[in-house]
């Protein structure tokens, strides 16, 4: 093993060992965004049309009340009894755990077996991007990977404040923070849409190995 | 049977079927037009590629270092890294670490590298169940083909294929819908994830600032492999490493618009080690294996620039070559423009000698690529390195005869004339409505595939000759 690693690299120094092969690259600058946006553009608005693009479907509520009965609706409507769902530190605004003990509706956690059975994964997110209707979600304690991937329905939750512009934001702004957060959560998932494949005839499907349905409850507070 | 005619007759029997042929068409037309359209929304496309072409060529001017930092970061993350000089090493490495850890059945998103190695072949010989998790790839693991398509494995497959497969091999309910072949695979597939000992992936990009590695996806599937087995191998070409999260954006913009036509897809996976100590869910153990097998002496040659490849298909959409061929014709696991390249690159010359020239030279599939790579320009530095492995001498005697007077002829413009003139009188007769079908003795060859156009009755040089006395009489009048 470690022979082939020294093999390999001192291979690879061999081959670069004549110069840089190419020294034109070294110029352009990479660091500065280049897909352009609008900076009138109202993100809210923004976020909303490129999320229901993708076969998302969003529930927008000026308060904390608006935002638990979207949530209720959406469980009652699936006929939800079992959930994965995020611990409430982690979740946008209070009342969630509170919300699912009243309606009976139980959350699930453990082996594999156990949270397969779950029917809707409730989480929050660390931001949302607007040009392309993603949610940024960071693995870490009390915060499951699987309950935004495992369930057959996603509901996360936010606040409209979450919102950034683009994907080249969340990292070009504050490059240290993001490469500290990078480092700590062991995954974070940039999601857009519901899962999707096109590998028959390049035919859109909705609704493969992932959450069949994403619904986004957003609490404006801006 | 030789490499260069299994080629011939690959490419015969796929131009004669008709349902790959629906299929190509079908499949190329919506990738090209999604590429198109994603690309033409964003007036930046240019500096787009620009920055992109940059960020690839810059890592590949520093990938010892990268592939150092990367190894150190993702040590401190908590994982291991592993090396491997070919496929066979691959390989082993992986069934080490399943009976180390007693794994018997496997889950594997969607990898091209372990294409490559072939490691589904081995796990399987070893008694250990591997299931591809893709959509595409699982349906051809069913069916015992290989991907034809770097992103879209099943491109070669019609909806009706595919139904009749799944009907037969499964008893899925015959149906000539997507969706419902869909959701009856996902409902197969939801045990093995649960009951995987091992997940498998790819690697799209590796960040070597942070030790975090990146898979880009839309089913969910790769998600899963990396997520619920207690084990997570990912295995990467050494040169998918990028120096910084600023690269790491700009290709984020391109590979999906370039792909599929998305702007993102629907999962942008980063990985950064095993789960956390207080974290609920995840991989315990995390390997990152990096798989060398031939690109560190591309990296020493000419060639060098193909490395900066992200794998994104668009220039196999584009082709005219691959629109009419598929993928399987190419006959290794890289097809299309790019694959002329890097499968007689990684596997020897001597193994894929007629790829280089399974293409028109036409340059449609540099116009698509999203970081710029001369690709005919290689595939012509490839002829010509061919020509050299291919001792002239050792040629048949009429190709040395033929060649021989070729050169006479181009030295000699009088040659050149008379032989032009004969060439247009004996085509004119051979042809009917302009073209001929079947060329005569060993020329005949030509025409197998393809008609031969009759020369025209005057030559350039004579059209050329009579426009100049035109027009020197038309400025004598005029003064």
């Amino acid at each position: 093993m470690t022979a082939a690693r020294t093999e390999i690299l001192s291979k690879l120094r061999r081959a670069l060992a004549a110069g840089t092969p190419f020294p034109q690259a070294e110029t352009v600058d990479t660091s500065r965004p280049v897909v352009p946006i609008n900076p009138d553009e109202n993100l809210l608005a923004r976020f909303c049309s490129e999320v229901e693009r993708v076969r998302g479907i969003i529930h927008l509520a000026d308060s904390t009340d608006a935002a638990l009965a979207a949530l209720r609706s959406v469980l009652h409507s699936n006929d939800v009894t079992r959930t994965m769902c995020w611990d409430a530190p982690h979740l946008p605004f209070d009342g969630v755990t509170n919300l699912l003990a009243t309606q009976g509706i139980e959350i699930i956690a453990g082996t594999n077996e156990v949270v397969e059975t779950a029917q809707a994964g409730i989480t929050g997110c660390d931001w949302a991007i607007a040009a392309t209707g993603t949610l940024v979600l960071s693995s870490g304690p009390g915060r499951s990977r699987m309950a935004s991937l495992l369930p057959p329905i996603h509901v996360a939750l936010m606040r409209s404040s979450q919102l950034i512009p683009r994907l080249e934001d969340w990292v070009a702004s504050r490059y240290a923070d993001r490469l500290q957060q990078i480092r700590t959560s062991s995954n974070i998932t940039f999601i857009t849409g519901s899962s999707r494949t096109s590998d028959i005839e390049m035919q859109p499907v909705f609704g493969v190995h992932g959450p069949l349905q994403i619904h986004i409850v957003i609490l404006k507070d801006v | 049977m030789n490499a260069s005619n299994s080629f011939k007759s690959s490419v015969v029997v796929a131009l004669d079927d008709i349902q790959l042929q629906t299929a190509l068409d079908r499949g190329t037309t919506r990738a090209v037009n999604g590429r198109i359209s994603a690309m033409g929304e964003t007036s930046a496309a240019p500096e787009l590629r620009a920055q992109a072409r940059a960020a690839r060529l810059r890592a590949l001017n520093q990938l010892p270092e990268l592939l150092d930092t990367l190894e150190r970061n993702v040590t401190a993350n908590g994982g291991a890294v592993l090396w491997a000089r070919t496929g066979a090493e691959a390989n082993d490495t992986i069934l080490q670490i399943c009976r180390e850890h007693g794994v018997r059945r496997v889950t594997k998103g969607k990898s091209m590298v372990t294409e490559e190695s072939g490691l589904n072949h081995v796990l399987e010989a070893h008694d250990i169940e591997i299931n591809e998790s893709d959509l595409g790839e699982y349906i051809i693991q069913l069916a015992h083909e290989p991907p034809s398509h770097i992103v879209f494995p099943m491109l070669h497959k019609t909806k009706e294929a595919t139904a009749e497969l799944l009907h037969e091999k499964l008893g899925m309910p015959m149906t000539d819908k997507p969706e419902d072949m869909t959701r009856f695979v996902r409902g197969v597939m939801r045990r093995k994830y649960i009951e995987a000992d091992l997940g498998i992936s790819g690697v799209n990009f590796a960040i070597a600032e942070t030790g975090t590695i990146i898979t880009v996806e839309n089913e969910g599937n790769n998600r899963l492999s990396c997520s619920t087995p207690k084990i997570h191998i990912a295995v990467m070409g050494l040169e998918k490493v990028l120096a910084t999260w600023h690269d790491w954006t700009t290709l984020a913009q391109l590979l999906p618009r370039s792909a599929t036509g998305q702007r993102m897809t629907v999962y942008t996976n980063l990985m950064s080690g095993p789960k956390r100590e207080h974290e609920p869910d995840g991989p315990e153990k995390f390997y990152l294996l990096i798989l060398d097998n031939g690109r560190s002496d591309m990296l020493a040659g000419e060639f060098a620039e193909s490395l900066a490849c992200i794998r994104c298909g668009a220039c196999l959409n584009v082709c005219p070559v691959y629109q009419n061929i598929g993928g399987h014709a190419y006959g290794w696991v890289y097809p299309g423009p790019i694959g002329s390249i890097v499968s007689p690159l990684l596997q020897g010359i001597q193994k894929a000698p007629s790829l280089p020239y399974a293409s028109s030279l036409c340059g449609a599939c540099q116009a698509a690529c999203p970081v710029d790579i001369a690709i005919p320009d290689m595939l012509l530095k490839l002829r010509r390195d061919l020509v050299k492995v291919h001792d002239p001498a050792s040629a048949s005697l009429p190709w040395r005869i033929g060649m021989r007077a070729w050169r006479i002829g181009m030295r000699s413009p009088l040659l050149y004339r008379i032989g032009g003139k004969l060439a247009a009188v004996g085509t004119r007769l051979l042809a009917r409505n302009g073209k001929i079908t079947r060329l005569p003795g060993i020329l005949g060859g030509w025409t197998k595939s393809r008609d031969f156009p009759a020369f025209p009755a005057e030559s350039f040089r004579e059209r050329l000759a009579q426009k100049k006395k035109r027009v020197e009489s038309q400025s004598r009048e005029s003064e």
